[in-house]
C-alpha cells in the first residue's frame, strides 16, 4: 500500500529535478512519461509494455535535444487505482517538459486521465486500452470536453467492439460453442468486453442463458455459478482481469458442478504463465486447462525475431503479450517529435498535432500505424490464445493460435 | 455479552411480554427460513449457509470487543485475512500440499491441526495487539483506540503484502470437491463441513460464555468493568480473553475461508471485515446470538440477491438493508447486550 506511493513521491521527486534542470549541455529536455500499474499482480501484465516503451527510447536520438523519461505507477494495493492514475495525470501535465505519455494500461484509468491530459493538450499514447467508449461516440466526447477538436489520446490496440466479437467468433467457430454463461468485474473493460461479447455471440447464432456481474474484492461467485450450473451452458465468459476476479471465477466453478468447462476471456486474464505470481493460469491452477483469450494486438509483428531478441538481449526475459505495443507507442511519440523538429520547435502542442494527423502512417513495430478522427487505430488485429498446461515445464503457459485482420 | 435466556442468572429481569416473544422468536425465524429454503432451492441454501458462517465467525470478534470494551475493532477483519495466510502456510508451504486429499484417516488430523494452528496462532496476536495498541489507551477518550485500530489494521495488511506479495496467494484445497446428493441437487461435503464447524464453534462459545466462571467474568465486566473489578473480576485478564477467543474465531474463519476458496490476498480482511461488522451490527452490537444471526442474514441477503438477479447490487443491498433496519431498530434486530446498557 505504502511502497507505491513511496514509489510515486520518488517519481515527483524526478520530475522536479528534470524541471529545474530545463535544459542539459545546450540541450533542451524533453521527457516522456510512462503510466502504468507496476506493481503486484499488474506488473505481470503491465510490466512488458513498460520494457518495450523504454527499450525504444533508448535507441533514439535527436540532436538538439535530451529525451528523458519519467516513471509513475498508480498500482495501489497491487491493482490499478483510478485516484491515484488521476494524481499522476496531474502531477505529468504540470511537467512542462513531459510531451507524451505512454499509458495507461487499463480503460477505467484512462477514463479518469484522459479529461486532464486532454485540457492540458497533452498527447497520450496507451497500448493496451481497449474500451471504446473513449474515444468513439458521445462518451468519446465527454471524455474531450475541454478540447473536443484537439485529439491527444491515441492507442494501438484494437478496440472492445472488436475484440469482444472476436472471442464470440472463436468460441462459436473454432470451439463449436453453442451456449455461454457470463460475469463480469463491473469495471469499464470488464462490463464493455462482456457486453460486445454477448451481443455477437447472439448474433452468430448462440445463446446467452446467464449474465452476471460481481465487483472487485468479491471471493465467493458460488451463488452465481451454481446459477450459471443450472442452466447448462457449454462454456462461461468472464469480462475483466485476473485481479478483479478472473482467476478466482475459474477456480470455483469447480465446486459449483462446472468442473472442465470451457473458460473464455479477453486480454485481461492473459497475463503470464503458470508461474507468474498472481497471474491467470498460476491461481486457477489445474483448472485453467481449456481456457481462451485474446490479446488485442497482432502476435506475428513484422520482424518480430529481430525484436523479440533485441529485447531478449536488454532484458532477459521473453516479450510479454504487450511489449511491443508499448514498443510501438513510444515509437509514435518519438516519431512525433521528430516531425516537430523538423518543422521548428518540439513543443507539447507541436508533437501532440503531428501524432494525431490522420495523414500520417507511423512506421512502428506492429507495421505501418495511422489514426482515425478519433484516434484509433487503422490496425484491427485481434490474436487468439489457449492455455496448454503442458508449457512452462508442465505449470501452463498461454499459445498463440491465430491472429484475425478485422480491418 | 449476551446471555441466552436459558442460561440467564437466576433472578434476572424479565420483560414484560415475555410468555408471547420466546413463541415468536421461534416461529417468525423458521418461518423465514423455510421461506427461503423454498425460494432459494437447496444448493443456493447451502451456499448462503455457507458464506453466512464464514461471517457470522468473523463477526463474533467483532461483538465480543464491543461488548466488553466498546471498541469497534476495526483490525479485526485483518485477523481473519492473517488467519487464512497462517492456515496456507502451514498447509501448503511447510507441509507442501496442493491438492485435495480424499482418505478421511489423512485428512482428518490435518484440518485438525490447520484449525488448531491457525487458532492458536491468531490468538496470540489478537492478545499481543490488545496489550501494545488497546491497553494503554483504556481510559483514553473513545475515539483513540478506533483510530489506532484502524492503524493496526494497516500494519497487518502491509506485513502480510510484504511477505505474500499484492496479489492472490494460492490456498491449497485439500477437503476433496465431494457432493452429498440429495434429490436433485448436489451438495459439496465441504459446505457441510464449513457450516458444522461454525455452529460447534458457535454453540462452544455461548456454553463458554453462559456456563464458566470465565464466561461470567466476562458477562460482569461488560455489564459494569468497576464493579466486576470491584467484586474481584480480573479485569486485564478477562479482556484479553475476550480479545484471544474473537482472534481464534477469526483464524478459523481463514482457515474455511481458505478452504473453500483456495486463493487469499492480504486486502481479503476488509471486506469481509466490513460485512461482518454490518452483521454484527444488525444482530445487535454487543449480542453474540445476534452477531451470528447477522452474519447468516447477510449470506442469505446476498445470495438471495445474486438468485433474483441482482448480482451487480450485492453490496448495495447488504448495506441498504443495515440502514433499513437500524431505521427500524438502532440497536439491531436482537437489541444490544441484554438489558445492562442502553
Amino acid at each position: 500500500m505504502k511502497l507505491a506511493r513511496v514509489g510515486a513521491a520518488l517519481a515527483a521527486a524526478a520530475i522536479v529535478v528534470s524541471a529545474c534542470g530545463g535544459s542539459s549541455g545546450g540541450n533542451k529536455v524533453l521527457t516522456i512519461g510512462i503510466s502504468f500499474p507496476l506493481s503486484g499482480s499488474s506488473l505481470a501484465s503491465a510490466g512488458p509494455a513498460r520494457d518495450g516503451a523504454l527499450l525504444a527510447i533508448k535507441d533514439f536520438t535527436l540532436a538538439g535535444y535530451t529525451i528523458k523519461t519519467t516513471i509513475f505507477d498508480h498500482a495501489v494495493n497491487g491493482s490499478h487505482d483510478p485516484q491515484q492514475g488521476s494524481k499522476d495525470m496531474t502531477t505529468l501535465v504540470a511537467d512542462p517538459t513531459v510531451v507524451g505519455v505512454v499509458g495507461p494500461f487499463n480503460s477505467s484509468i484512462a477514463k479518469v486521465q484522459i479529461p486532464i491530459s486532454n485540457e492540458a493538450g497533452l498527447l497520450q499514447c496507451s497500448p493496451a486500452n481497449t474500451n471504446p467508449d473513449l474515444t468513439k461516440g458521445d462518451a468519446g466526447k465527454q471524455l474531450r470536453a475541454k478540447a473536443p477538436d484537439k485529439i491527444n489520446y491515441v492507442r494501438v490496440a484494437t478496440t472492445d467492439d472488436i475484440q469482444g466479437p472476436a472471442v464470440a467468433t472463436y468460441g462459436i467457430k473454432t470451439l463449436n460453442l453453442k451456449s455461454v454463461a457470463i460475469i463480469d468485474d463491473t469495471e469499464t473493460y470488464g462490463k464493455g468486453i462482456a457486453d460486445a461479447f454477448a451481443a455477437e455471440w447472439t448474433k452468430l447464432g448462440g445463446t446467452v442463458v446467464g449474465r452476471e456481474g460481481a465487483p472487485k474484492g468479491t471471493t465467493d461467485y458460488t451463488a452465481i455459478l451454481t446459477k450459471f450450473a443450472a442452466a447448462k451452458p457449454d462454456a462461461v465468459f468472464y469480462g475483466g482481469v485476473t485481479s478483479t476476479g478472473g482467476g478466482l471465477v475459474r477456480k470455483q466453478m469447480e465446486q459449483s458442478g462446472l468442473t472442465g468447462l470451457a473458460y473464455l476471456g479477453g486480454d485481461g486474464i492473459q497475463d503470464g504463465n503458470g508461474s507468474t505470481d498472481g497471474g491467470y493460469i498460476s491461481i486457477a491452477g489445474a483448472a485453467a486447462a481449456n481456457s481462451f483469450s485474446s490479446v488485442a494486438a497482432i502476435h506475428d509483428i513484422p520482424g518480430a525475431a529481430d525484436f523479440a531478441a533485441k529485447y531478449k538481449a536488454e532484458y532477459k526475459v521473453d516479450l510479454g503479450s504487450y511489449s511491443a505495443s508499448g514498443y510501438a507507442c513510444a515509437q509514435i511519440i518519438l516519431q512525433a517529435i521528430k516531425t516537430a523538429a523538423a518543422k521548428g520547435d518540439v513543443t507539447r502542442e507541436a508533437v501532440r498535432a503531428a501524432a494525431t494527423d490522420t495523414a500520417t502512417k507511423f512506421d512502428t513495430v506492429l507495421g505501418p500505424v495511422s489514426f482515425d478522427a478519433v484516434g484509433d487505430t487503422s490496425q484491427k488485429i485481434i490474436s487468439m490464445y489457449k492455455v496448454d498446461m503442458t508449457a512452462a515445464g508442465g505449470k501452463g503457459d498461454w499459445i498463440f493460435d491465430y491472429q484475425v485482420d478485422y480491418k | 455479552m449476551t446471555a441466552l435466556p436459558a442460561t440467564s442468572e437466576a433472578g434476572a429481569r424479565v420483560p414484560m411480554g415475555a410468555s408471547l416473544r420466546p413463541l415468536l422468536r421461534l416461529v417468525i425465524p423458521a418461518l423465514l427460513v423455510v421461506g427461503a429454503y423454498a425460494f432459494m432451492g437447496p444448493e443456493q441454501f447451502v451456499n448462503a449457509m455457507t458464506r453466512g458462517a464464514i461471517y457470522a465467525l468473523i463477526a463474533l470478534g467483532y461483538t465480543m470487543v464491543y461488548g466488553i470494551i466498546e471498541l469497534i475493532n476495526f483490525a479485526h477483519g485483518d485477523m481473519f485475512m492473517m488467519g487464512a495466510f497462517v492456515s496456507l502456510t502451514f498447509l501448503g508451504q511447510i507441509l507442501g500440499l496442493t491438492g485435495s486429499i480424499t482418505e478421511i484417516a489423512k485428512l482428518a488430523p490435518l484440518l485438525v491441526a490447520a484449525f488448531f494452528i491457525s487458532m492458536i496462532v491468531m490468538g496470540a496476536v489478537g492478545v499481543t495487539i490488545e496489550r501494545l495498541a488497546y491497553k494503554p489507551l483504556r481510559a483514553a477518550p473513545r475515539l483513540a483506540p478506533l483510530i489506532t485500530a484502524i492503524g493496526v489494521s494497516f500494519i497487518l495488511q502491509n506485513i502480510v503484502m510484504l511477505k505474500y506479495g499484492p496479489y492472490q496467494t494460492n490456498s491449497p484445497k485439500i477437503f476433496p470437491s465431494v457432493d452429498i446428493v440429495i434429490g436433485t441437487a448436489k451438495i459439496p461435503a465441504l459446505s457441510l463441513f464449513i457450516i458444522v464447524v461454525a455452529v460447534v464453534m458457535m454453540i462452544a462459545l455461548q456454553l463458554f460464555i453462559g456456563r464458566t466462571r470465565l464466561g461470567r467474568a466476562m458477562r460482569s465486566t461488560a455489564a459494569d468493568r468497576d464493579a466486576a473489578q470491584l467484586m474481584g473480576v480480573n479485569i486485564n485478564r478477562t479482556i484479553a480473553i475476550t480479545f484471544l477467543i474473537g482472534a481464534a474465531l477469526a483464524g478459523a474463519a481463514g482457515v474455511v475461508n481458505g478452504l473453500q476458496y483456495g486463493v487469499s490476498r492480504f486486502d481479503d480482511g476488509f471486506q469481509a471485515g466490513l460485512k461482518a461488522f454490518t452483521a454484527a451490527v444488525l444482530g445487535g452490537i454487543g449480542n453474540t446470538v445476534g452477531a451470528a444471526l447477522g452474519g447468516f442474514i447477510i449470506g442469505f441477503i446476498e445470495v438471495g440477491a445474486t438468485v433474483m438477479g441482482f448480482s451487480r447490487w450485492g453490496p448495495a443491498i447488504v448495506f441498504g438493508t443495515l440502514v433499513i433496519v437500524l431505521v427500524f431498530r438502532p440497536s439491531g434486530l436482537l437489541g444490544q447486550q441484554l438489558g445492562e446498557r442502553a
